[in-house]
């Protein structure tokens, strides 16, 4: 009885409807292909969606409070180019990755701070620190990979396997938990939802608004380091475009996963499920051999249909 | 006035009719302009430096401080200004610089094209690799390598790249002729190391019977090299044929470690050493009828790895 009330409960939650997308997605390839369900490409597909997973638990903060991050993508591939520079420089594998995430909290500081000391709007704010981080990315490789060479121990961070599970996957799991606990049970937590609910509301009731803003925006860098230091673990190889264009499919994986880019709604678990599903259909279109020109087109379709089935349930349930 | 430019129009005459006949070698300047600063324009440099020097002529290499169009026009302008005598360009905008290099023309300079051409400018003649001729070669050596049969796939960069598409065409050209080797996938990466890694796994599973796969733009070798080297894929190793293009150092760890069989490299000091020579042929009224040559690729595979020239 109790298991089915608990049962019943997870169905209210809003994580549900896309965990079912995600669920009926994969019953649909694999109706087409039996390479799908496969442990080994099932992993694959986990490892290959990590780090659009694990970027998009900062932007679901971020989102929350109202805001938004156009620079996760660069902050991820200036700290994986940082990590690589640090071992062509002969430093030990802890100096190159505490300078990668040291690339992450340098760009979170100076997105908090534009948008909360200057006042610029987000969007312009990490428009421009993108392009920056880009920009430095082009400088430092000349559009050539770097591909310095790395202890051993170091490749364990994006190319190990604890059983079964890659490592990225790992972490990805670690951080939603930790992540989900920070965003519902803690203070911090009900002060980003406050934060982004209504700005005005929180700050009267003595809700540190700018400061609950700073700490997502450094948040959501060292979390996108983090992404870039294990992707340059996974490949040994920091390439000069890496992480470009990726700002738009985290933020499109904390969309699907419920959160409202007007602020206040939104759940990390949502995101990483969000983002699980676009890494799914991204296989699911290769493994059918889809034709290459067309994938992007049924993609964006397959994510359309999926989040709209999902709001149509809301509504159909009384909720919004 | 009438008067002044009439005389203008004389002492111009007068100086390109010099130019004509400045056989001496020791008068003649010529200058490469790149695209960008990249290793690929280095090899470049070295081709042209060293032609100049064996011909006793001067020479100039004038690197683009970005990629815009507007840039290499003002530095065709720099240099028209200093009165050299020859100039070779790697053309980022092909439309940008038609109208510079007209004027160039007009004004007696010869202007050739390397590496990436402006096919509708007055230059007299392009110098590089003709793209779909490269995939020929590469289409036909993967041919060869699975004795004719198989099933092959194709990991390209950025769908509209023109001059990966151009390789494209050249592979099913190639392939045209094989009639028991069948193109199976065709998948593009944006050039993006981590999604080609991707979709080559979903590749590889979803293809069981692959026998052969083709990098076409720069991140294929590194890409397909790297999933082979995981435990899941350790099988097919060696049984898998791979060809790639551009010999970047971690394609040339592929052919090294087995997982590459063979790399398309373009000729960049060939790029360099030609269009200095051509100049300066041109220049001394030695070649009239300048045609197009296509420097052509190199098969870079483990037995002359340390052996090959570009």
């Amino acid at each position: 009885m109790r298991v089915l009330q608990q049962l019943l409960q997870l169905r209210q939650m809003r994580e549900f409807n896309v965990l079912i997308a995600l669920v009926l997605m994969g019953v649909l390839i694999s109706l087409f292909t039996p390479y799908f369900l496969t442990v080994s490409n099932l992993m694959g597909v986990s490892r290959a969606f990590s780090l659009t997973a694990i970027m998009s638990i900062g932007m679901v903060m971020v989102i929350i409070t109202g805001g938004i991050d156009l620079s996760v993508g660069s902050a991820m591939g200036l700290a994986g180019l940082i990590t690589a520079l640090c071992f062509d420089a002969g430093f030990s594998q802890y100096v190159a990755v505490a300078a990668g995430l040291g690339v992450g909290l340098a760009f979170g500081l100076t997105n908090g701070l534009l948008i909360t000391a200057i006042g610029l709007p987000p969007f312009i704010a990490t428009l421009g620190t993108l392009s920056i981080g880009r920009g430095m990315m082009y400088m430092i490789t000349h559009g050539v990979p770097l591909t310095p060479d790395t202890p051993e121990s170091f490749s364990v961070l994006g190319q190990g396997y604890v059983g079964p599970v890659p490592v990225p996957v790992v972490i990805l799991l670690v951080l939603t938990l930790v992540f989900t606990i920070v965003m519902t049970r803690t203070r911090f937590g009900r002060h980003v939802y406050a934060t982004g609910g209504n700005e005005n509301a929180a700050s009267l009731s003595g809700v540190k608004v700018q400061r609950v803003k700073l700490a997502v925006y450094v948040l959501s860098s060292t979390i996108s380091a983090l992404a870039g230091v294990i992707a340059f673990s996974r490949y040994l190889s920091a390439e000069p475009a890496s992480g470009f264009g990726s700002e738009l499919e985290v933020i499109a994986a904390a969309a699907i996963g419920g959160a409202s880019l007007a602020g206040g709604i939104g759940s990390v678990l949502g995101a990483v499920i969000g983002a699980a599903l676009i890494g799914e259909i991204a296989n699911g279109v290769v493994l059918l051999n889809i034709n290459t020109y067309a994938q992007q087109a049924i993609t964006g379709g397959v994510i359309l249909i999926a989040v709209s089935l999902d709001v149509l349930r809301n509504r159909m349930g009384g909720r919004g | 006035m009438r008067i002044g430019m009439k005389a203008a129009a004389a002492v111009m005459a007068l100086a390109t009719g010099m130019g004509a006949g400045a056989a001496l070698a020791k008068d003649i300047t010529v200058a490469l302009v790149p695209k960008v600063a990249v290793p690929f324009f280095d090899d470049c440099n070295t081709g042209g430096a060293e032609a100049a020097k064996q011909m006793g002529v001067n020479y100039q290499w004038v690197v683009p401080a970005n990629t815009q169009g507007a840039t290499q026009v003002k530095i065709i302008e720099d240099l028209m200004a200093r009165h050299v005598d020859g100039i070779g360009i790697s053309v980022n905008e092909p439309k940008s610089v038609e109208g510079i290099i007209k004027q160039a023309t007009a004004a007696g300079i010869k202007v050739v094209t390397f590496d990436s051409d402006s096919a509708n400018s007055s230059r007299s003649m392009y110098i590089g690799t003709i793209n779909k001729q490269a995939g020929v070669t590469m289409g036909n050596t993967m041919a060869k390598a699975l004795g004719g049969k198989g099933e092959v796939a194709i990991v390209t960069g950025q769908l509209g790249a023109s001059n990966l598409n151009e390789r494209i065409d050249g592979v099913k050209e190639a392939l045209a002729q094989y009639p028991d080797i069948k193109l199976v996938a065709t998948e593009g990466t944006e050039d993006d190391l981590a999604r080609a890694v991707s979709v080559t796994e979903a590749l590889l599973r979803g293809n069981p019977n692959l026998s052969g796969i083709f990098g076409i733009s720069q991140v294929g070798g590194p890409a397909v090299a790297k999933v082979l080297a995981q435990q899941e894929f350790s099988d097919m190793k060696g049984k898998i044929k791979v060809f790639a293009f551009d010999d970047l150092p971690d394609t040339i760890k592929g052919v090294k470690e087995g997982f590459i069989d063979g790399i398309m490299v373009q000729r960049p000091i060939t790029m360099g050493k030609l269009a200095v020579e051509h100049l300066v042929a041109q220049i001394k009224g030695e070649e009239t009828d300048p045609q197009n040559v296509d420097t052509g690729v190199t098969v870079v595979t483990a037995d002359n790895l340390d052996s090959y020239t570009k």
